[in-house]
């Protein structure tokens, strides 16, 4: 399996850098814990899934930058959004 | 704004800016690119915006990292362009891909973009323009959201 690293870097990059704005609001009422995260991950797999690879990609039957940007947000909530 | 619309709004506006940053990130082989890429994502950004209002969006959007990820794109895109320059004598010269062969082996390693299409620089113009476009149209919104304060702000 040939493993494209270049939409996965750029995808990992501007999603680690949306994600670290996401930060606890301490005056809204609503609360977006990990559970929320956990169905956000199960949703972006789906549309990937439907998304399918570009054109001329052949690595997964994934649409990988969206994959790269989901893991990219959380990994920057979790780094530098708190 | 309803709670069921605040309950479902970050989730779904995850999705909008990640299907917006798919957008960006197959500039280069489908229609589509860095404005209408981060135009969406910017769509996602304020979407959240109004239906929490400001100071309760999930996205804390300064103005100072507003100005840096803006002055970021520029000047990501003006590099690259520049590098074209140096290393070619033209500016914005596609680097990567070296269609009249006058650069060096290593440099066209350099910028080359790994992916089947090889589209050199072109997919890094569009992730610089792509940046420069949600900043740009998200902006505008904080700017009209904010400008009871700003105008009060003026009147004293």
């Amino acid at each position: 399996m040939i493993f494209y690293i270049g939409p996965v870097a750029l995808g990992l990059l501007l999603g680690f850098i949306l994600g670290t704005r996401i930060k606890p609001v301490p005056e809204s009422k609503l609360k977006f814990d990990k559970e929320v995260y956990l169905i956000m991950i199960i949703a972006a797999i789906i549309v990937a899934y439907f998304l399918q690879p570009f054109p001329y990609y052949q690595d997964i039957p994934l649409a990988s930058g969206f994959l790269a940007g989901m893991a990219g947000i959380i990994i920057g909530k979790l780094a530098l959004g708190r | 704004m309803s709670t069921i619309l605040k309950l479902f709004v970050f989730p779904i506006s995850i999705i909008i800016i990640l299907v917006g940053l798919n957008t960006i990130l197959g500039g280069h082989i489908t229609p589509g690119g860095g404005f209408q890429g981060g135009a969406m994502i910017a769509g996602g950004l304020i979407l959240c915006i109004i239906v929490y209002g400001l100071k309760e969006s999930p996205f804390k959007l300064s103005h100072n990292f507003m100005a840096s990820l803006e002055s970021a794109g520029a000047l990501g895109y003006v590099i690259l362009g520049l590098a074209g320059l140096a290393f070619s004598g033209f500016y914005l010269y596609n680097l990567g891909v070296d269609l009249y062969h006058i650069v060096p082996p290593f440099i066209q390693n350099l910028f080359d973009y790994p992916d089947p299409v090889h589209a050199g620089i072109i997919p890094y113009l569009n992730f610089m323009v792509g940046i420069k476009v949600l900043v740009g149209l998200s902006v505008v919104v904080i700017a009209f959201l904010e400008s009871d304060k700003i105008l009060g702000e003026d009147e004293q």
